[in-house]
């Protein structure tokens, strides 16, 4: 019932300021809507990790860039477009997902917290200090036509290629939603994740859902590390800050509601669009989601003080 | 006996510290002085740490530190020796405001607002040029003390015994129970009646200013701070797998793991100049899966394993 209300509010605020930021500038909405889907495409994954195997994963942002990586250079050596290779980037990512959820963070969930907290940190620095090490710190892209592609309506002109974000976004949602209220194994996940206990007493396979929830989770990052590379340029901490918005788009929508992560996202990405068209202000955009964090901690702890 | 041993043990290597500059050239001292101060910001690091809290915020608070210093030197006419102390209070100040507003609610999120502390305060730097130099950075016209190299190393050495002396006095007072007590139970340390949002303030504010203090003192031993010099991921990363390496929760475990690391780290940068802050990465993995409390418990296990095996 709370998770409900605080998706309306989230919505109803996005909406709002969506409203008002379209009778503004168009293009600041435009381009507001389309961070807010990569925003939310990145963040859903952790949502669901979160939501039903109960750790942070600092390596989120770290897992999409190994991901772009591994198509940037699959890619450069075939002259394949990026977009063909989503799916069989996801399915590599899987894969490193469950293999590092088996190898380790199997290992951390009966152990404290900070435990996890500690190993997922340093999970991220193996990561990213390893695409480092091998590849240095420079910045690769590979430049496409079809992202360029615009529209214009009147006197407006934005360029189209990211509602694809939007899209993925939303469908990711959908899906999830999907899984977790129609399929066995979707069932038995949300089971889990509401207690790994009574899950296990009724005969589910604690350790293997979790598995599988981490690798469907990170095949979602891969995927979208491979879409993310069409449109910009990586480089080894290229992941890093998508790790902290994420956590804060997870948070601010409650932990396991997914659908509220759109409209956290929507508020995320006006508010950072608003900023940037101030020349002024631009370069203070990437402020905002440590001052919704606080805003949300603040929020929370006095509710709870109130109870 | 024991006790004793230890205690002349420390004295000793006390003395050999201070001594130091005596015997030792000036490449040593500059590798001496490194280790020295990652042991400083690894101790501090595992004083939060034994109330159960995780900072990812070190890099942020050292940066914090460097920057007041230099600017209070620059901008406020401030003597260096003020500025060092400066930069101290500042960073108390800054973590008492972000301790006050977030330290109600804990664990990861405590985690991820540190972890973000590195990234804001450099986008503030950024975007204020004209008092904080913006990313070029800033430079002092000359360094502390006319960077006599022996001066700078006891400065140094000085940060480290003002960590010292705050985590043995966190060892030895109330402070100790209070945290311990927060750690393994906050239900039945609320209950035993511990304030525990006030205790975690003190311990965050007091390990956070010490970590401003090396921040200053490191950018007066150096004369300039850029924000990619003293927001380094580095200062974050390394004291962290000092301290699990050596083992948490004590003030001998940092300082093992700090040696040990410090004069591998130096070997590694000459091996390794880009990314090798992998094999740190790796040892924290390993750490926390094999062996979460350190080389030093690892010792005590097998040392209390052999006194049964005797008795």
């Amino acid at each position: 019932m709370a998770m409900k209300r605080r998706t309306t509010i989230l919505v109803v605020l996005g909406l709002a300021a969506a409203f008002l930021v379209a009778l503004w500038k168009p293009t600041v909405l435009i381009y507001g809507v389309q961070q807010a889907g990569l925003y939310a495409a990145i963040a859903i994954p952790m949502g669901l990790v979160l939501g039903i195997v109960h750790i942070v994963n600092l390596a989120h942002g770290e897992f999409m860039m190994v991901a772009a990586y591994a198509t940037y250079f699959a890619c450069r050596a075939t002259g394949l477009d990026p977009l063909l290779a989503v799916l069989p980037s996801a399915a590599v990512t899987a894969l490193l997902g469950w293999v590092v959820y088996k190898l380790t963070i199997r290992r951390a969930l009966k152990a404290p917290e900070l435990n996890q907290l500690i190993l997922t940190f340093g999970i991220g620095i193996l990561l990213s200090q390893g695409v480092n090490l091998l590849f240095t710190s420079q910045t690769r892209k590979i430049s496409l036509e079809y992202v360029s592609a615009s529209m214009t309506i009147g006197e407006l002109s934005f360029g189209v290629w990211p509602f694809v974000f939007v899209i993925v976004a939303t469908a990711m949602a959908v899906g999830l939603k999907l899984f977790l209220t129609r399929t066995t194994t979707g069932k038995a996940a949300l089971a889990v994740g509401q207690n790994p206990r009574g899950a296990a007493i009724v005969g589910i396979d604690v350790d293997r859902t979790y598995g599988l929830v981490f690798a469907l989770a990170m095949a979602l990052v891969g995927g979208m590390g491979a879409l993310f590379l069409t449109r910009s340029a990586i480089f080894p901490g290229v992941g890093g800050p998508f790790t902290m918005k994420s956590f804060c788009l997870v948070a601010m929508a409650g932990i396991g509601n997914i659908p509220g992560i759109l409209g956290a996202s929507l508020l995320l990405g006006l508010s950072e669009s608003f900023l940037r068209a101030f020349r002024e202000l631009r370069g203070w955009a990437d402020i905002i989601f440590f001052v919704l964090i606080i805003v949300v901690i603040l929020g929370r702890s006095l509710k709870g003080r109130k109870s | 006996m024991n006790r004793n041993l230890l205690r002349l043990a420390a004295a000793l290597a006390g003395a050999a510290a201070v001594a130091l500059p005596a015997f030792a050239g000036a490449y040593p001292l500059q590798v001496a002085r490194n280790v020295i101060m990652y042991m400083a910001l690894a101790i501090t690091w595992d004083m939060l740490l034994r109330s159960g809290q995780i900072s990812f915020g070190i890099a942020g608070l050292f940066g914090i530190g460097a920057y007041a210093a230099v600017l209070g030197v620059l901008r406020a006419g401030m003597s260096p020796w003020l500025s060092i102390a400066f930069a101290a209070a500042f960073a108390g100040a800054a973590s008492f405001l972000i301790g006050f507003l977030i330290l109600r609610l804990r664990t990861m999120y405590f985690s991820i607002v540190t972890l973000a502390l590195a990234e804001i305060f450099r986008i503030v730097i950024h975007n204020l040029p004209e008092f904080t130099g913006g990313p070029e950075g800033v430079v002092l016209e000359g360094v502390i003390m006319k960077g006599s190299a022996s001066g700078l190393y006891w400065l140094t050495l000085g940060g480290l015994a003002v960590a010292l002396a705050a985590s043995w006095g966190f060892e030895k007072s109330r402070m100790h129970f209070a945290l311990t007590a927060i750690r393994n139970n906050e239900t039945s340390a609320k209950s035993s009646g511990i304030d525990i949002f006030r205790w975690l303030l003190v311990a965050f504010v007091v390990t956070s200013s010490i970590q401003g203090l090396l921040g200053g003192i490191y950018v007066q031993s150096y004369g300039f701070a850029t924000p990619d010099s003293v927001f380094d991921a580095n200062f974050t990363l390394l004291p962290l797998a000092m301290a699990l390496l050596g083992g948490i929760h004590s003030t001998i475990g940092p300082v093992l793991g700090a040696i040990l690391l410090g004069l591998a780290a130096e070997w590694l940068k000459l091996r390794i100049p880009y990314g090798h802050l992998v094999v740190y990465g790796i040892i924290i993995i390993v750490v926390i899966l094999f062996m979460p409390k350190g080389l030093y418990g690892l010792a005590r296990k097998v040392s209390g394993a052999a006194d049964r095996r005797r008795a």
